[in-house]
Order: structure tokens, then sequence, then C-alpha cells
């Protein structure tokens, strides 16, 4: 999984920071374990000293421990705010006079439902301009789904009734896979989703090709119903 | 030929009984008789969730596997949460405290022995309820099942029903076993047993009772919420209709991330025994340890949002969860600290007891260390409800209840029955378990953190890059349960073969050891006075005091044997 816009980018040098630190504390304490635990055997006759605790050495490693959360506090802020940052469209996006361009993402089971800014709409495949940004609303119809496309943005839950967002600006033309990762019942891993990174005048070509589509669908069923061909 | 001891080993061979055996244990309100059911019938269920997890690893070997339906799937993951939570972590937990913790405090039973009583057949009663849901439809809704999926518009069967009212029955038999136990604390403890001076698994009692007697009220009220939502049309957590799906994700973690908190609370209470007991040292930084515990307890349970990372909650709060999560870094820091610092300079015995106690410390340093980076918000929005965060969770959690239960098992077994655990069997079970919770899990970390598998899916699809991490985690599951196995085993054949173990067995500082093994029903016949925060060693200094001051008579006149 490469990233492939600087939100994503940001959760990945995340990653590393927390598998860093997570390494260093398992390291610290499984290695202070063996060390102790090879190193101190009974001996026939020995009394150990009867050290009950020494205040300044737990002032000093709560102090370490301190700092140490506080420098991981840090890093999540500074780096989650960056992830957080508006995106921007760049000179290759779409041209709309820099706004963000706004898709509705509607998670029913199991299926997603993605529904662009001229009303023509998509299921499980959305189509999103290079270089521009773009933020999804979240919602569901029935249960707790999560919009997960790591190369693209951080993962989030659509909650009925709740309106969460992702915004991200992708880098590069492709195709990137995501999955929900909330249990959402019989046919929860079939909850998945493509994103189609274009140039901006093929999103444009797609956005105007679907809504003709469906409206010439629209037409020809009311078309059929007024001439009483369909009940 | 040695002389002949200063306290002769007694050996309890139990009173008559004025009425059959099953009948006398139906009705005992005794502590010990209460704990032992409650530690027999959780390992009991803790075999039943080994059979549930290797179903679902079964079904998880291989791409796009049929080897379950989905939703034969889902139920076995729904029994699995629900089994090794609330049927076998929690009152593992609770049944040791249960049994421990009076023969620490020096008391002769417990203050409100009825309601002990009442609370063990209530989580009876609930373990009947979850697989009486066998007979017909268990839930399928997961390990913790998130409104709306809950509800009746999506689950229209009573497998939902049975689970809540299962889950709310055992924890309604926790709080009044957690009652009983901060009753008894604060009320029977042995002349001159100060707080102060109380054992530290008796503080992790303590602590882990005022935590229930918060969480468990939080947990029912919930589940009366759910329900009400399902069977009398309410809308609590419903999605449309004015209700608020999120209000149970709030509830119920507060609920888990607590239960989480107190199983570690647990485990580290029982190791901090073991540790000091096994080095012939006191607890280093004893007050620290048990500051630090209080700590987990409260910052712990605050950090309940820190599993809803991904839900609309507002930046604000993220934060909140992200930074008690982190805090939480200094109290664990510090008790694993001073558990380690505490085997510096000992003169160790290397016994099963310990190497369970080392074990559980190391997986839950493991499973904590991840939850540390699951922690900082951007990252949670990679890592969490991936098979990370099943890993990790299974790390701190199978550390603290298999491991550190096992540990505690091993501890107080001899105290319970009189004879101690095969030594033999127990390392090569405990090896067996280290490789298969290696092997089964940290794959998952890999799979979950670096291809983001998504957790409690009943399949996954070939060409993501996770099918040799599933293969091996799968094998790895095998493994940990033939480990798990050979302890269970171990249990069973110890309880009647096993080298007896008198009174004293480890060499312990706290009161158990000072009662006779098993003990009798009143526990003591007389209570020393407690002195120091440990007694049992201030008797056996004040003996050999004694013996050196007058010298014992000559022997002449005994027979050599």
């Amino acid at each position: 999984m490469t990233p492939n816009s600087s939100g994503a980018d940001q959760i990945d040098t995340l990653l590393w920071i927390g598998f860093v630190a997570a390494t260093i504390v398992i390291v610290a304490i499984v290695g202070a374990l063996l060390y102790a635990l090879r190193r101190f055997r009974a001996e026939r006759g020995a009394e150990p000293r009867q050290l009950t605790g020494d205040r300044r050495v737990q002032l000093r490693v709560g102090g370490a421990l301190a700092a140490f959360a506080t420098v991981l506090m840090v890093a999540g802020i500074v780096f989650t705010e960056k992830a957080r940052e508006a995106p921007a469209s760049g000179p290759a996006g779409l041209h709309n006079d820099g706004e963000t361009l706004r898709i509705v993402a509607t998670g029913q089971q199991w299926l997603w439902r993605y529904e662009y800014p001229n009303e023509a709409f998509s299921y499980y495949k959305l189509v999103v301009p290079v270089d521009t940004a773009v933020e999804l609303s979240l919602v569901s119809t029935d249960v707790v789904h999560s919009w997960d496309v790591p190369s693209l943005a951080g993962k989030a839950d659509a909650v009925p009734g709740k309106t969460n967002r992702v915004a991200f600006s992708a880098e590069e033309t492709g195709t990137y896979f995501g999955q929900s990762a909330t249990l959402s019942g019989q046919a929860y891993p079939a909850m998945r989703t493509e994103v189609e990174v274009v140039p901006a005048e093929d999103y444009e070509a797609f956005v105007e090709q679907r809504k003709s589509d469906i409206e010439a669908a629209q037409e020809r069923v009311v078309g059929l119903i007024e001439s009483g061909e369909t009940p | 030929m040695s002389a002949p001891s200063k306290r002769p080993e007694l050996a309890f061979e139990g009173w008559t009984p004025r009425r059959p055996r099953w009948v006398e244990i139906a009705t005992s309100a005794d502590h010990k008789d209460l704990g032992r059911a409650l530690i027999v019938s959780s390992l009991g269920f803790l075999f039943v969730a080994l059979i549930e997890l290797l179903l679902m690893r079964l079904q998880l070997a291989i791409p796009e596997n049929t080897f379950l339906s989905p939703v034969g799937f889902n139920r076995m993951l729904s029994l699995y949460g629900a089994t090794s939570v609330f049927l076998f972590a929690l009152p593992l937990a609770l049944g040791l405290f249960y049994y421990v913790t009076p023969l620490q405090i020096g008391a002769r039973g417990t203050a409100l022995p009825r309601l002990g009583q009442l609370g063990f057949w209530l989580y009876v009663a609930g373990a009947t309820v979850l697989y009486a849901g066998l007979l017909f439809t268990p839930s399928e809704a997961g390990v913790n099942p998130l409104a709306p999926l809950s509800e009746l518009t999506f689950l229209a069967n009573n497998g939902v029903d049975a689970w809540a009212a299962a889950t709310g029955l055992a924890t309604l038999g926790f709080v009044l076993l957690a009652i009983d136990l901060v009753a008894t604390l604060r009320v029977l403890r042995a002349p001159g047993m100060a707080w102060r001076r109380l054992p530290v698994f008796s503080w992790a009692a303590a602590i882990s009772s005022w935590l229930l007697l918060f969480i468990g009220p939080v947990m029912l009220a919930a589940l009366t919420m759910l329900l009400i939502d399902r069977n009398f049309e309410g809308i609590f957590f419903a999605g449309g209709a004015g209700g608020a799906p999120l209000l149970w994700q709030h509830l119920s973690w507060i609920f888990f991330t607590g239960a989480y908190m107190l199983v570690l609370i647990f485990a580290l209470g029982a190791i901090a025994e073991i540790v000091s007991s096994m080095s012939r040292k006191p607890l280093f930084n004893r007050g620290a340890v048990i500051g630090s515990l209080i700590a987990i307890a409260v910052l712990g349970t605050l950090a309940w949002m820190q599993n809803m990372l991904t839900a609309p909650i507002g930046v604000g709060w993220m934060y909140f969860a992200m930074i008690v999560s982190l805090a939480l870094i200094v109290p664990f820091g510090l008790v694993f600290f001073n558990l380690i610092a505490t085997l510096v300079g000992g003169t160790l015995r290397m016994r099963a007891p310990l190497l369970f106690a080392a074990g559980a410390l190391a997986t839950i340093a493991i499973g904590l260390a991840s939850e540390l980076s699951h922690s900082l918000v951007a990252l949670a929005w990679r890592l969490q409800d991936t098979t990370d965060a099943t890993a990790a969770t299974h790390f701190s959690l199978a550390g603290g209840a298999v491991f550190g239960g096992f540990a505690a098992l091993h501890w107080w077994f001899p105290k319970m029955t009189g004879r101690t655990m095969g030594e033999t069997l127990a390392r090569f079970s405990f090896w067996t378990m280290v490789l298969g919770m290696l092997l089964a899990f940290v794959p998952l970390f890999l799979a979950g953190g670096f291809e983001g598998q998504p957790a409690d899916a009943y399949k996954f699809f070939d060409g993501t890059g996770v099918s040799g991490y599933n293969l091996l985690s799968s094998i790895g599951a095998f493994v940990l349960a033939i480990g798990i196995v050979m302890t269970l085993a171990n249990a069973l054949l110890s309880r009647e073969g096993g080298a007896p173990a008198g009174h004293d067995p480890w060499g312990g500082d706290s009161l158990e050891w000072f009662a006779l093994s098993p003990p009798q029903p009143h526990n003591f016949d007389v209570l020393p006075d407690v002195r120091g925060p440990r007694p049992l060693r201030d008797i056996r200094t004040a003996i050999g005091q004694r013996a050196a001051r007058q010298p014992e008579p000559a022997r002449e006149s005994q027979p050599v044997a």
C-alpha cells in the first residue's frame, strides 16, 4: 500500500512513529525481564537485600515515562493536525474556482452509493478527479459502515443519523481499493469500494455521461408508465 | 533425619458433610467454594472459547474459504466474544479474588456471603442463557454488537436478546460479587491489617471491585435499553427515528475498556505477589505499584473513546481519548519497572508460577505497546478495526487472563487443593503457549498494520497480500490451544495426583499461606497480629529469633529414625 495523498502520507509517517515507539517499549521491557530472570538465580544460603523502594528512583522513572508519553502526544497531535488539513486543489485539478468537490457517500448493506454534485450517482465505484480537493460526506441508511481507502485517507465511520467527513486530494491517477472494517451483517466482507482517480476532463465527462444516462433511463421509465406498457 | 518442624504440617481431611456432596456445593455460600466454582467454570469456558477460536481460524486459514457459512461465522464470533470476556476472563479474575482476598486479609469469610452466592448463580444463569441460544439462534452481531446492527430491524431473531440477557445476568452477578468484596475488604480485615499493609493482590481486588461498581451498572443500563429497543419498540439506539447509535458505543466501550483494565489489574496484582515471593524480596516501591493500579483503573476507563476514533465524535474528544490513553504509559510503566526491579538482586526460583508471570508480563507489554500506537489519533484511522487491533487486544487480554491467570492458578493451586501442579507439564505448556501466541497473533499485526485486513470478517480475498499471514495465524492458534489444554489437563491431573504441598509451599509473605491447604471452612484457628505488609515473613522471623534465643533442648531421649 503506497500513500497517494498528503493526508495518507502523514498517517504513513505516524505508522512508523507508532511502530518504532512500540518496538522500543517491547524491547526495553522484554530485555530487562530476560536479563533479570537469567542473572538473579537462587543460590544456597543467599539471602537477598530487602530493598523496599527508593523514592528518587521512582520519580526519575516516572519523569522519564511522562517525557516519553509527552513526546508521543505531541507527535500524535502534530501529525493528526497535518492529516486533517483541508487538502488543496492543484493546477492539474478540476477548475471550479478552488471549491472543494463535495460528494455524498451513503453506506448501505452492502454497497456504497456515491452522489456527485450534479446529482449523478454511482454504486461501488467512486470516480474523482486527480489533484482536486474532494470531501466525502459519509452517511448510512442502515447500520454502521466504515469507509476505508488507506491509500487516500484515514478511515471514518458512516453512522446512521450522523454525518462524518473524509477529505483528500489524490496525487496520481489510478485505482485504489478499500473495504469496510465494521461488522455489518452477513455480507460484511463484500462491503468494499473502489476509487478511480482520473484526469479532471475525464471526471467531467464521466459525471455528464452518468447524468444523461440516468435521465435517459428515467425518461424511458416515465414514458413506459405513461404509455401504460408498465403498470 | 531432620528435627521435627516447629509447626507440624497438618493435613485437613475435610469435615463430614451432613448432606450429599453436590447439595453442599450447590448451596454453599463459603467464599472458597464459590471462588473455586467460579475458577473451575471459567476454565471450562476457556476451553469452549478455544474451540470457537479454532473454528474461526479454520475458516480463515485460506482465502474465500467456505468451511463456515457467513452467519455461522458471525455466530461463532459473537459466542467467542461473550464467552472469553463474560464467561472466562472476568469470572476467573473475580473467582481468584473471591477465594484469596478473605484469606489474605485474615477474614473468616466474606461480609455478605449470600450476595456473593447469588452473584455466582447469576453468572451460571448467564452462561446457561448464552449457550441455550445455540438451541435456536445465537447472536450474529459480533463481539461488541454495535447498534443499529443489534436492533430488531437488522437482526430479527432472538439471538441478540439472548446475548443481552446472558451478558446482563453475568454482569449483575459480577457486580454483586464486587459488592461483597468491597464490604469484606472494608469491615473484615484482621487486627492490624491496615490498608497500607494490605497485600497487593487484595489491593487489586479492591480496585477491581470498585471499578466494577462503576462500569457494571453502565453496561446493565445499556443492555436494558437494548432490550427495550428490541422488545418494546424503544428507539434508544435506533438509527433514523431520533435514537443515538453512538450512545451504545459510548456505554458499551466504557464497560469493555474498564473490563480490559480489570483483567490487567488482576494479572499485575497476582504477578506482584509471585514476583516478590519467588525472589524472596519485598515488592519494590509497593506504594507506587498500588497507586499505579488505581491510576490504571481511573485513566484506563476514561480512555473508552480510544475505541471510537473513527466515529463522528469531534476531534477534541479524539485528542482527549489519545491524551488519557498515552497518560497510561506512566502508571503501566511504573508497575512494569517495579516488578522487574523486584526481580533484580533477588534469589529467583524459576518455578512454573514465575515462568507464567514472566510470560504474562512480556505478552501484556506487547499488547499495550501496540495499543499505544493505536491511541495516536490519525494512526487509529489506519489501524482501528483491522486485525492489528485484534492482535493487540489478544496480546493484552490473553496475556492478562490466560498467562496471568495461569500464573495465579499455579500459584494458588496448592492452597486450594493441597497439591502442587506438575512442573514438567507446566514448562511444556508454557513454551508451547509462547510459541502459539507469537505465531497466532504476530502475523495478524502485520496483516492489519501493513495490509489493512479488516477484523471480524468471515473471509478474506486472494491477492490482497494477507493469505500467508492468515495461514500462519491459524497454525499458531492450534499450537496455542494445545499449550492451553496442557495446563488445563495439568490442573485436572494434579488435583488428585500432584505432590502434597503443605500450608506454605512457596515461602509466601501473606496470610493465605498461614491457613491450611486447603483451608478449613473457617479459614483460621488463630489470627496473627499483623504488624507489617509481610505478616507471614514476620512470623517466620519471630520463630527464628526465638529459636536462636532459646537453644533447643537436647534430644538424646528422642528415637533416632
